[in-house]
C-alpha cells in the first residue's frame, strides 16, 4: 500500500515539472540539484566556443529553431566539474573517457564542459570531430606528403581550420601575449618563428602560410604540453570521437590510390603525442563513439571495443564516465521544454508513447517529436 | 462378422460416391419428386396457373408427367431401400462397436466410422461417412407442372424459377419502398433512426446455402446480381419493412467466444501475478509473451529493451496495446520471438501482450480492445508463388510470338 | 425467357441516379483470410470515447473486427498522413516514404515556428497554424478539384466533356498533384524540403498546385457547351 502510494505520488511529480529553466549560468555553480533542469548560454560566448565547430548539427539547428542556445545539466558533467575541481594539478593528467550509446549527449557534455573550461580560465584544445579529418573526404580533398616526416601525409586545410578554431576559442588568452614560444623554429630559408614570439604569431603563420599548417599544429601542441608543465597556463584538451585515431584505415588516399592508415597522417601523431599523460596541469576530455568505428554495426559501445587494442593501452589509466539515456525526470523536463519550446505539440498521451518509443534516447525524443 | 463388415462398407462406399452424380441425370430433367421435401409456394401457385377447365376437358395424362411419375416412384424406392440399408448398417455398427443399437445416435456413429476408417485425406469431404440418406442426396423439386403437362410456375420457362422469384420480390420490396418512402416525403416527415436494420451480426447466404436454399442451382454471375439486388435494398431507409424478407436468405455469424475463456493469472516467485501466452504468431513469427503485474512498464524483447527494434513503427506497434488499454506503466513484458523480420515480429508481440491483458483488465476494457481489432488475430501470410508465373499473382509479360 | 427479361427490365427501372446505395463502395479487400462481414476496427481513443458515450459498443462487441495494419497503431495516427505516406512509397518501401513525409512537417514546423517567433503581436501569432498535420489537411483540401474532363467520343471526334467528380477521385488528384509538382524540382532540392513548400503554399491558396486546380476549372467551364455529351 505504501508503495503504491509512493509510486501514485511519484507520477504526479514527475508530470507536475514545469520549472525546467534554471537561472545558474556558471557551469561551476552547478550542482544536483539542478540535474535535467536547462541552463541558457550567451550568444556571443557561443559564437566564439562553438563558432567553428563543436556542437552537434542537428542541435545547431534546434538553436535557431529555439531562438536560444540551451544546455541540460546532467549527470556525468557534474561528475567530470567535481572530478577536476578536486584535482591535483601537480600530478601527470588525468584522462576522462566519455562513453555511451549513440545520442545519448556524449558531444553535449563535452560542449558543456568546454563552457566550464572557458569560464575557469583552461586553454581549450578542442577537436570537434575527428572522423571529420579522417573519414570525411570531400572530392577535392587537399594531400600533400609531410616535408619534415618522412612517410607521413598532411591535410594542410584541416590543419589550418582547426587553427583558426584553436584561435577563436582561446582569443582572450592569446591576445594577452604572455604565452610564449620557447625556441626558434624554421619553416623555410626566409620564414622562421623566433624564440619568444606569441603563440598568435605561431598561429597567425600556420593560418596565412597553410603549406606549413600541419608542422605548425605539431609545434603549437609541443609548446603548449611545455607551458603547462612550466604552470604559465592549464590546459582542458577535448577530442570527440578519438576512437577514430585507431581505425584501421582512413577514407583517405595517396595520389598512388592507396589507401592511408591514422598513424601515418601528421596530425594523429600530434595529438597522440599529446593525449600521453607525461605532462601535468591538463585535464583530458576524449570521447569514444560508434559512429566514428568503421564497421556498420557495432558489437559494444565500451571503449575496449571501440578503440582497439592499441587505442586502448595508449591512454591506459583513464576515467571512464557513462553517458546514458535521460532519466525519467529528464525526460519530463526535457518534455516541457520542448513544449514551451512548440517543438511538442498536441495531448499529454502523445509524452507517454514517445517515452516509450524513443526508450528515453534524447537524440530519438528530439526526431521524434519533429513532425508532430 | 465378416458379413456384417461387408455390408456396412457396401454402405458405405454407396454413400461415398459423388452423389452429385448420381442425381445430377435426375435433375436434368424438369419434373422432379421427393416424398420429404415439397416446396409450399407451388401449391398455391397450382391453384392460379392450373386451367382447370382444360384440364377437365382431356382426362389424359401427358407424357412428362407420366414420365414423372415413373421417375418419382424409382426416387422413392431408392431412397427407401437407402434408408433400410442405413438402419441396418447402423445396427451392425453398434454391435460392432459393442454398444446398445437403439441408443446409437449419429454422433456415435461418426466417432465409429473415425475409429473404423481412420483417414489422412486433407479434404474432410472426401474421407468416408456414414450419414443418413437424405443428408447425402440432394432434395429434390417437386412435379412443377400439372397432369397436362403446363407448367405451375409463372416464371418455369427461365429454368430456374425459384431464383428470379426471388429477385422479382425483391424488386416487388423495393417498388414498394419508394412508394412508401415518397408517401412519407408527401407528409414530410423523416425516416426513425431507430427502426434501421441490424445487420451486423448476419450475412448473406453463400453461394451454396443459396443454392440449398433455392433447391436450384445458379451460376456466378446470378449470385453477385443477387446480392447487388439485395444490397440495393437493405440501402433504403425503409428497408426494415422488408425485413422478413430479408432475414430469409440471412444468416447469423457465429458470436466471440474469447471473452468467456479469460485465463486466471498464476504466481511467480516473487509474488507476482503473470500470465504467458504462447503461440504469438504473425507472418513467419512466433514467439510468446509473458505479462506480469504489478510492473513498472519495462519490456524485454529477447533479453534487450525496446530497442531491439530499431524502426518506430515496430516500437509503435508494441507499446499500442499498453497504451490503449492505459497500462503501460502497471505492467512488464517478456517477449521471446523469432523468425520473421521486424514488422512481423512486432505484430506478434502486439497480439500477445494484447492477449494477455484481458486478464488484467476489466470487461468494458476488453470490449474496447475487441472493438479496436486489438484481439484479432491476423492470419495472413505471404502468397505462394504459382508455376508458370513470375510471382503469386503476376503473368508473364505479353509477347505477340 | 419473356418473363426473365421482365425481371430484369423491372430492376433496371429502379436505378435511379443519385440512389446508387453505399454499400457498394468497398474500402478494404483481403484475398481470402477475412469475409466480407468483418468490421473496421476502431481503435482511436476519440472514436472510441464517441461510441461509449452512444452506447454503441456493446453492437460491435458481438462482431468480428479486423485487425489494424501495423501502420496504424500510433497515438497521432491519421488516415490522411497515411495516405499521403502510401502515395510517396515506391517499391513498398513505407519506412523510407514515412520518414520523408516527416521530414517534410519538421520543415514546416521549423518555418512556422520561425514566424512564430518573428510575429510581433499575440493576434498575428495565434494566427500562425503550427501543426503540420492541419496544413497538409488544408493544403490537400485547397488542391481538391470539383470538376473534372472526360474525353467523350462522338461522331469521330473526341470532346473533352466537364463533369462532376467524386470524393475519391478527387481526393486522389490532389494528392499526385502534390507529389508532381514537388517531383519537378531541381536535383539539389530534396524531396521533403520541396513538400514543404509545396504544402504551405497550397494551404495558403497559392502555388502550383492551386493553379493546376483552377486551370483545370476555367477548362471546364470554356467547355461548358460540350455537358450535353455526358448523356447524349
Amino acid at each position: 500500500m505504501l508503495s503504491r502510494n509512493l509510486r501514485i505520488a511519484c507520477r504526479r511529480y514527475s508530470q507536475s515539472v514545469t520549472t525546467f529553466r534554471t537561472s545558474e549560468i556558471s557551469p561551476a555553480q552547478q550542482n544536483s540539484n539542478q540535474i535535467g533542469l536547462f541552463y541558457t548560454l550567451d550568444n556571443d560566448l557561443c559564437k566564439q566556443l562553438y563558432g567553428h565547430g563543436g556542437l552537434p548539427k542537428c542541435f545547431l539547428k534546434q538553436t535557431k529553431t529555439f531562438t536560444e542556445t540551451t544546455f541540460m545539466i546532467r549527470q556525468p558533467a557534474l561528475e567530470i566539474i567535481e572530478c577536476i575541481k578536486a584535482t591535483d594539478f601537480n600530478k601527470p593528467a588525468i584522462r576522462y573517457v566519455l562513453h555511451g550509446e549513440e545520442g545519448t549527449g556524449k558531444s553535449m557534455t563535452i560542449a558543456h564542459l568546454l563552457h566550464y573550461a572557458h569560464q575557469e580560465g583552461f586553454l581549450i584544445i578542442h577537436v570537434p570531430w575527428v572522423s571529420n579529418w579522417l573519414r570525411r573526404v570531400s572530392r577535392y580533398k587537399e594531400m600533400a606528403n609531410s616535408l619534415t616526416k618522412e612517410g607521413f601525409v598532411d591535410i594542410p586545410l584541416d590543419a589550418a581550420a582547426w587553427l583558426l578554431h584553436f584561435k577563436t576559442q582561446n582569443q582572450h588568452l592569446l591576445k594577452s601575449g604572455e604565452l610564449k614560444v620557447s625556441k626558434d623554429y624554421e619553416w623555410s630559408k626566409r620564414e622562421k618563428t623566433p624564440a619568444g614570439s606569441t603563440l598568435l604569431e605561431l598561429i597567425e603563420h600556420g593560418i596565412v602560410r597553410v603549406k606549413y599548417a600541419c608542422d605548425v599544429v605539431d609545434t603549437l601542441l609541443h609548446e603548449v604540453k611545455l607551458l603547462s608543465n612550466t604552470k604559465q597556463c592549464k590546459t582542458f584538451v577535448a577530442i570527440d570521437g578519438y576512437n577514430g585515431f585507431f581505425n584501421p584505415l582512413t577514407n583517405l588516399h595517396t595520389p598512388t590510390k592507396k589507401k592511408v592508415a591514422p598513424e601515418e597522417v601528421t596530425l594523429t601523431a600530434s595529438f597522440l603525442e599529446l593525449t600521453k599523460n607525461d605532462w601535468t596541469n591538463g585535464v583530458m576530455l576524449l570521447s569514444t563513439d560508434a559512429i566514428a568505428h568503421p564497421e556498420y554495426e557495432q558489437e559494444s559501445y565500451l571503449p575496449k571495443y571501440l578503440l582497439y587494442r592499441k587505442g586502448f593501452d595508449h591512454i591506459d589509466p583513464f576515467v571512464p564516465i557513462e553517458v546514458s539515456n535521460y532519466t525519467e525526470k529528464e525526460f519530463m523536463t526535457c518534455a516541457s521544454y520542448y513544449r514551451d519550446r512548440l517543438w511538442l505539440r498536441g495531448s499529454p498521451d502523445i509524452e507517454k508513447e514517445l517515452k516509450i518509443t524513443s526508450a528515453h534516447n534524447p537524440y530519438r525524443f528530439m526526431e521524434l517529436c519533429a513532425p508532430l | 462378422m465378416s458379413r456384417i463388415l461387408q455390408l456396412s462398407l457396401r454402405h458405405i462406399n454407396s454413400v461415398t460416391k459423388y452423389p452429385n452424380q448420381a442425381t445430377n441425370e435426375l435433375l436434368k430433367n424438369c419434373a422432379r419428386a421427393n416424398s420429404n421435401k415439397t416446396r409450399t409456394n407451388s401449391d398455391d401457385l397450382f391453384q392460379e396457373f392450373t386451367d382447370w377447365e382444360t384440364l377437365n376437358k382431356k382426362k389424359t395424362v401427358s407424357k412428362a408427367m407420366k414420365a414423372y411419375l415413373e421417375r418419382a416412384r424409382e426416387h422413392d424406392d431408392f431412397m427407401k431401400k437407402q434408408e433400410f440399408e442405413f438402419t441396418v448398417g447402423k445396427r451392425h455398427l453398434a454391435n460392432m462397436m459393442g454398444e446398445d443399437p437403439e441408443t446409437f445416435t449419429q454422433k456415435d456413429v461418426d466417432r465409429a466410422i473415425e475409429y473404423l476408417f481412420p483417414s489422412g485425406i486433407y479434404d474432410p469431404a472426401a474421407r468416408p461417412l456414414m450419414k443418413p440418406p437424405e443428408e447425402v442426396f440432394p432434395a429434390r423439386k417437386a412435379a412443377e407442372f400439372d397432369e397436362a403437362g403446363r407448367p405451375h410456375h409463372f416464371l418455369f420457362y427461365t429454368g430456374r424459377p425459384n431464383f428470379f422469384k426471388l429477385l422479382y420480390d425483391a424488386s416487388e420490396h423495393i417498388q414498394n419502398i419508394y412508394k412508401f418512402e415518397d408517401k412519407v416525403i408527401r407528409k414530410k416527415a423523416i425516416p426513425d433512426p431507430n427502426a434501421k436494420l441490424e445487420l451486423t451480426s448476419s450475412v448473406w447466404y453463400s453461394k451454396e446455402e443459396l443454392e440449398q436454399h433455392l433447391v436450384e442451382n445458379i451460376t456466378e454471375l446470378e449470385y453477385e446480381n443477387f446480392k447487388l439486388v439485395m444490397e440495393r435494398l437493405v440501402s433504403l431507409p425503409y428497408s426494415y419493412r422488408s425485413k422478413e424478407f430479408i432475414e430469409k436468405v440471412r444468416k447469423p455469424i457465429a458470436s466471440q467466444k474469447f471473452a468467456l475463456e479469460i485465463p486466471k493469472p498464476s504466481y511467480d516467485e516473487e509474488g507476482r501475478e503473470y500470465i504467458t501466452t504462447y503461440e504469438c504468431l504473425r507472418k513467419k513469427a512466433r514467439g510468446d509473451v509473458t505479462i506480469r503485474s504489478p510492473g513498472s512498464g519495462k519490456i524485454t524483447i529477447n533479453g534487450k529493451d525496446i530497442t531491439y527494434f530499431a524502426d518506430t513503427q515496430s516500437r509503435e506497434q508494441v507499446t499500442f496495446p499498453l497504451l490503449f488499454t492505459g497500462m503501460e506503466d502497471r505492467v512488464d513484458v517478456e517477449c521471446n520471438i523469432e523468425g520473421g523480420g521486424p514488422s512481423g515480429q512486432a505484430g506478434a508481440i502486439r497480439w500477445g501482450i494484447a492477449w494477455g491483458l484481458r486478464s488484467f483488465v476489466d470487461k468494458s476494457m476488453i470490449d474496447s480492445m475487441q472493438v479496436a481489432g486489438l484481439l484479432t488475430r491476423d492470419p495472413r501470410k505471404r502468397e505462394r508463388k504459382k508455376p508458370g508465373q513470375p510471382g503469386a499473382r503476376k503473368k508473364p509479360t505479353w509477347k505477340r510470338r | 425467357m419473356r418473363n426473365s427479361l421482365y425481371v430484369f427490365h423491372k430492376l433496371c427501372v429502379n436505378i435511379t441516379p443519385g440512389r446508387w446505395p453505399s454499400l457498394l463502395l468497398q474500402n478494404r479487400l483481403y484475398a481470402k483470410y477475412f469475409p466480407d462481414f468483418f468490421q473496421n476496427p476502431i481503435f482511436r481513443k476519440e472514436d472510441q470515447a464517441k461510441l461509449i458515450e452512444n452506447n454503441e459498443l456493446s453492437k460491435y462487441t458481438t462482431v468480428p473486427v479486423l485487425p489494424p495494419s501495423a501502420s496504424e497503431t500510433s497515438m497521432h495516427f491519421d488516415p490522411l498522413v497515411n495516405k499521403v505516406i502510401n502515395h510517396i512509397m515506391k517499391d513498398g518501401n513505407k519506412k523510407l516514404a514515412r520518414s520523408l513525409l516527416e521530414k517534410a512537417f519538421e520543415n514546416v514546423k521549423r518555418k512556422q515556428i520561425e514566424r512564430y517567433h518573428l510575429a510581433k503581436t499575440p493576434e498575428q501569432k495565434a494566427k500562425i497554424e503550427l501543426d503540420p498535420k492541419n496544413i497538409l489537411h488544408k493544403a490537400v483540401e485547397n488542391s481538391k478539384p470539383m470538376l473534372q474532363l472526360l474525353p467523350i467520343k462522338r461522331g469521330g471526334i473526341t470532346y473533352q466533356v466537364p463533369g462532376p467528380i467524386t470524393e475519391h477521385r478527387s481526393l486522389f488528384l490532389a494528392i499526385k498533384w502534390l507529389l508532381e509538382a514537388t517531383t519537378e524540382k531541381e536535383r539539389t532540392v530534396h524531396f521533403p524540403e520541396q513538400f514543404a513548400w509545396e504544402i504551405m503554399d497550397a494551404a495558403n491558396n497559392t502555388g502550383k498546385v492551386v493553379k493546376r486546380k483552377q486551370d483545370l476549372h476555367r477548362l471546364c467551364e470554356a467547355n461548358r457547351a460540350y455537358a450535353h455529351y455526358r448523356w447524349q
